[in-house]
């Protein structure tokens, strides 16, 4: 399955889309209006985009620290992100979950997770219910090359496997060259191989490694996973190299201009004419306008809105 | 001992530095401690080398269990978990395997190691990056859970911890990191199981721990001249210095205790027991705890403040202790 023209266009679009997305959130994050800095998705938008092309409203995806890219993929509704984001009232979760435990169910998007590889097992459970439900709905596992190596993310391959779950396991590999940990290069790697892809095979699924930062590869790579998820094969664990361009929580923030060639929006503009580029770049700027408006004006929860949500009434 | 003035981050610095030269059975691991950015294990790296400050993956069962099966086999690890949280996926390893073993061996084996954990509220991080939790350590038989609260016990108590064969936890508030005082530059202990009288005062006694010791100061301070507090700090809640609390709590009939962890089932709730058993005739009211409500810290930093103990929920009950 290669991209034609029109795809071309919805992916470059959702991708300018999340750029513009977290240019506002660090913008606003400088300015005090959002209370915490946290992890960006700046450079792996080609991931979230090229896999959530192909899901469904009904598919389920599980996300990470770093999960913006991921919920705005998935369809999640802007101004409600970001209201979310600034912890008010009308956000997703009305400021309890902030950028690290968002969840929209409306589009299946549940959870970013605050626990590096926490999402990967429940992750598990959505394709459970899928497969329980036999709607021939899928679910999707993000998680980065640190939680790959998590007790709780192997067992979790593992048990794909044994039930023939219908999931995909997408890793993005953001030290696809010198190991890093929040920016810090390790005085020890975190893996002894090239590949986590290569762990599939002990698991008993289809394992392979491409170039995240080439929307068309991941479209393809991930085309064929879910498909063959939705259908009753079972798992894939897909793996796509990353360079995360800006946004480490520690460190230098900026991406210097060798880190520029991995720029997914960069390379995909290539393709688009530039009249459309334009207009593509205006209609999201506004509507990010809008989702920042929609967020300032938001009113703060009340203060006894922090009593409530620990346990839920009975039905 | 001549002092200088130093962050909490450098004085846990120094505590490090001091163990490893004086002992080559020290070692030290953790995510990222070889970081520039991780002030409390800066520059370890460069000055022991790779083989005794190592960077481990995010796999905390994995290095945590680690750290207990060098402890046993005649290592002195020093173990570091970025946040509690992220313990908590290792639970099997802490509460298990780190906290039982010298027991359940009769005492033929010992676990002599520390895992450094940073700990707290207050940076609008959300549920999964903001707690305490010492109370759920404190409440495992085996653990010694060691809470600093100013540089100079940071490096004291660190030192002490690093040299007692037993397993420790040592739970570091990220606020405290910045916060400067005075500490000697030797090599020092400060025992464990010994609190630390912070203020003296007649009219009631305030318990407190880590960042909230601060919090009890302000609060004192702010009464200054109408209720005369006094301020202790536990320094490790196992062991605990019950005579301290308990006498302090004959001569002055009122309590209050302050706790950033959760309300329920934790060491508030030890403290007012303990104070029941054993001085329920000294008081003159009934304790107060204010501590965090059972509710899962929320990202709205109106919310998590909404919940937090502070300054004035200390004063609104110190001065119902004692109306």
């Amino acid at each position: 399955m290669s991209l034609n023209e029109a795809k071309t266009a919805e992916i470059y679009r959702i991708m300018v889309r999340i750029r513009t997305f977290e240019n506002a959130v660090r913008r606003l994050t400088k300015e005090g209006k959002i209370p915490a800095r946290f992890g960006l998705y700046t450079g792996q938008e080609a991931v979230a985009t090229g896999v959530s092309i192909h899901l469904r409203k009904g598919d389920q995806i599980g996300s990470t620290h770093r999960p913006l890219g991921h919920l705005i993929a998935k369809g999640c509704d802007l101004n409600k992100l970001m209201a979310e984001l600034m912890g008010k009232e009308s956000g997703f979760n009305h400021g309890k979950a902030g950028p690290y435990h968002t969840f929209d169910p409306s589009v299946g998007a549940l959870g970013a997770n605050g626990i590096v590889g926490g999402s990967v097992p429940m992750t598990a459970g959505y394709a459970l219910a899928n497969q329980l439900k036999g709607e021939r709905n899928i679910a999707v596992s993000y998680f980065g090359e640190g939680g790959s190596n998590q007790g709780g993310v192997q067992e979790t391959l593992n048990l794909a496997a044994c039930w023939q779950l219908p999931i995909v396991f997408v890793c993005e590999n953001s030290s696809p060259e010198v190991q890093r940990m929040l920016g810090h290069e390790i005085d020890y790697p975190q893996l002894s191989i090239d590949n986590i892809s290569l762990r599939a095979k002990n698991y008993g699924m289809p394992g392979s490694t491409h170039t995240g930062w080439d929307a068309a590869d991941v479209y393809k790579a991930a085309g064929k996973a879910i498909r063959r998820a939705r259908i009753g094969k079972g798992p894939t664990l897909l793996e796509f190299k990353v360079h995360q361009l800006e946004g480490n929580l520690e460190g230098r923030l900026e991406a210097n201009e060798k880190e520029r060639q991995w720029d997914p929006i960069d390379l995909l503009k290539q393709m688009i004419p530039q009249k459309l580029d334009e207009q593509i770049k205006a209609d999201e700027a506004a509507k990010i306008q809008i989702a920042i408006d929609f967020g300032l004006r938001s009113p703060e929860p009340a203060s006894e809105q922090a009593y409530s949500c620990v346990f839920k009434e009975a039905d | 001992m001549p002092l200088r003035e130093i962050s909490f981050g450098q004085a846990l610095n120094e505590a490090h530095i001091s163990e490893m030269e004086r002992d080559p059975k020290v070692i030290v691991f953790g995510e990222n401690v070889s970081s520039p950015w991780r002030e409390a294990t800066r520059g370890l790296k460069e000055r022991f080398g790779r083989e005794r400050v190592r960077d481990a993956p995010i796999t905390e069962t994995a290095f945590i269990g680690a750290g207990v099966g060098a402890a046993i086999a005649g290592y002195r690890p020093v173990v570091e978990l970025m946040l509690v949280d992220f313990g908590l996926v290792a639970m099997d390893q802490i509460l298990n395997q780190f906290a039982k073993s010298a027991y359940m061996s009769g005492g033929v084996i010992s676990v002599p190691m520390t895992l450094r954990v940073l700990t707290g509220a207050g940076t609008s991080s959300g549920a999964t990056h903001s707690e305490s939790l010492h109370g759920l350590f404190a409440h495992m038989p085996g653990l010694k859970v060691v809470v600093p609260s100013n540089p100079y016990d940071a490096k004291g108590l660190l030192i002490s911890s690093i040299r007692d064969p037993n397993p420790k936890i040592f739970m570091e508030h990220r606020l405290l990191y910045p916060v400067k005082g005075q500490v000697p530059e030797e090599t020092f202990e400060v025992p464990l199981g010994v609190a630390n009288l912070v203020r003296e005062g007649k009219d009631i006694t305030v318990i407190a721990t880590s960042l909230m010791v601060q919090e009890a100061m302000k609060a004192a301070d702010e009464l200054r001249g109408r209720v005369s507090v006094e301020v202790i700090d536990p320094r490790t809640l196992v062991p605990l210095d019950e005579e301290a609390i308990v006498n302090s709590v004959k001569k002055t009939g009122h309590l209050v205790v302050v706790d950033e962890d959760y309300l329920h089932y934790g060491f508030s709730g030890e403290v007012v027991a303990l104070v029941a058993e054993k001085a329920l005739k000294s008081l003159e009211a009934p304790p107060i705890r204010v501590a965090t409500p059972n509710v899962p810290l929320p990202f709205s930093p109106k919310l998590e403040k909404e919940l937090l103990p502070s300054k004035e929920k200390i004063v609104a009950a110190i001065n119902r202790a004692v109306a």
